[in-house]
C-alpha cells in the first residue's frame, strides 16, 4: 500500500519540497556564495527534529547536563539475574547477554577505552550466558579489573575471576554450590552425567582463571552443613581471597587505581602509538 | 537452559505463565536498526539492538529499556513512521 503511495511521486525526495524559484521581476544575479558550501552543491535538508537536549533536561529533570568528559575506563555492570535464552518474568532484574557481548566487542575495538572495570552484584543465572560473558572478558586484550560488591554468586564466580585482577568488598559474598536441575528431568544416569558435564565447564573455567585448585573448588561446592537445606559454601570478603578465588579485598578506589596502573603497564609493554 | 543461581527457582520463574507476548517491530532510530515495543503514543521502548556496528552498543540512548521517540524512527524500509 505504501509502495503505491510513494511511487506516484517519482522519487521520494521531491515530494515535500518545491524547488526554489527566483522571485519574478528580479534580474538574474549570481546566487550568494555560502561560505560553508563553496561548491554550491545542494545543502542537505534537515529532515528530523532533534530535541534541544539541555533545555529538555532543565525542563523535565531540573538539572543541567554535565559537560561530557569521556573516561578512558569503561564500567560494565553485571547485576541481577544473568538472562539466558529465556526472557525472565519482569520481577527479575536482568543482565542481557545479547547486549553485553557486542558491547565487549566494541570495548576491545574502541581506541578511547583503555581499560574495563567489571562491577558485579549478581545472583547468578544462565550457565551458557554467564560463561559466554566470562569468556569474552577473559579474552579481552585490554586490562580488566573486576570488583564484587554485595554478591557474586554461582555463575557470577566465573565472571569475577575472568578479569585479569579481581577485588571483593569486605562484606560481599560469593555462593559456590552445585548446579541444580531445572526443567525436564528424566531419572536416568545420563541426566546426572549431563549435569556433571555442565558443572565441569564452570569448574574448569574458574580453576583456569584463578589460583584455586580444582579439588579445593569442588570441596567448596559440595560441602554440607553450611547452607541450610543445601550443599555449598558462602565465602565472605576475605575468605574468597584466602581460598585463592579472588586476588584482593578492596573497594572501588583500589580497583580503579589498580586498573590505572595496569593501563600504564599495558601502554609501556605495547608502546604508545605515534599520533 | 540451566539456571545456576542460589535464588529459589519458584521466585525467579514466578509469573512466567502470565507473561504475554508483546508485539515488537523493527525500526531504525537515526539509522540504527532496533527492535522496539510500543509503550504509548509516539513512544517506544528499545527491546534489542539489531545493529552490527559494535559502537552502537556503547550508546546509552539505545540500550535495552531506553525510551525512543517514534518521530526519530524510520521503518525498516526507510519510510517515516
Amino acid at each position: 500500500m505504501f509502495d503505491d503511495y510513494y511511487s506516484i511521486w517519482g522519487h521520494e525526495g521531491e515530494f515535500p519540497h518545491t524547488p526554489p524559484q527566483a522571485p519574478p521581476g528580479e534580474p538574474d544575479k549570481a546566487p550568494q556564495q555560502d561560505p560553508r558550501n563553496p561548491g554550491n552543491s545542494p545543502v542537505p535538508q534537515r529532515v528530523q527534529g532533534r530535541p534541544k537536549e539541555s533545555m529538555e533536561s532543565i525542563k523535565e529533570l531540573g538539572t543541567s547536563p554535565v559537560p561530557e568528559v569521556k573516561s578512558n575506563i569503561h564500567c560494565l555492570t553485571i547485576v541481577g539475574q544473568i538472562e539466558g535464552h529465556l526472557v525472565l518474568p519482569p520481577q527479575n532484574k536482568t543482565t542481557k547477554y545479547e547486549h553485553v557481548i557486542p558491547q565487549l566487542v566494541a570495548l576491545e575495538q574502541s581506541p578511547e577505552v583503555e581499560g574495563v572495570l567489571v562491577v558485579l552484584n549478581t545472583v547468578g543465572g544462565d550457565v551458557e550466558a554467564g560463561l559466554a560473558i566470562a569468556e569474552m572478558i577473559a579474552s579481552l586484550s585490554k586490562p580488566t579489573v573486576s570488583i564484587v560488591l554485595g554478591g557474586g554468586h554461582s555463575i557470577g564466580v566465573p565472571i569475577a575471576v575472568a578479569a585479569r585482577y579481581s577485588f571483593i568488598a569486605e562484606t560481599a559474598s560469593m555462593t559456590i554450590h552445585p548446579i541444580r536441575l531445572n526443567g525436564l528431568v528424566i531419572g536416568v544416569p545420563q541426566t546426572y552425567e549431563y549435569l556433571d558435564k555442565m558443572q565441569d565447564r564452570v569448574v574448569r573455567f574458574v580453576t583456569q582463571h584463578s589460583r584455586i585448585s580444582e579439588a579445593a573448588f569442588r570441596d567448596l561446592m559440595f560441602r554440607t552443613g553450611e547452607l541450610a537445606r543445601d550443599i555449598g559454601t558462602v565465602l565472605i570478603g576475605r575468605e574468597a581471597v584466602e581460598k585463592g578465588l579472588i586476588d584482593e579485598v578492596g573497594g572501588v578506589g583500589q580497583a580503579v587505581n589498580k586498573l590505572k596502573s595496569m593501563i600504564e603497564e599495558y601502554k609501556l609493554r605495547n608502546g604508545v602509538p605515534v599520533q | 537452559m540451566i539456571l545456576y543461581t542460589p535464588m529459589q527457582l519458584e521466585l525467579v520463574f514466578d509469573g512466567l505463565e502470565e507473561m504475554q507476548h508483546v508485539p515488537v517491530r523493527e525500526v531504525k532510530v537515526r539509522g540504527v536498526p532496533v527492535l522496539v515495543q510500543d509503550t504509548g503514543p509516539g513512544e517506544g521502548k528499545v527491546v534489542r539492538l539489531l545493529s552490527t556496528d559494535p559502537r552502537d552498543y556503547l550508546r546509552s540512548d539505545l540500550c535495552p529499556g531506553a525510551v525512543v521517540k517514534l518521530y526519530q524512527c524510520t521503518s525498516k524500509e526507510g519510510y517515516y513512521t
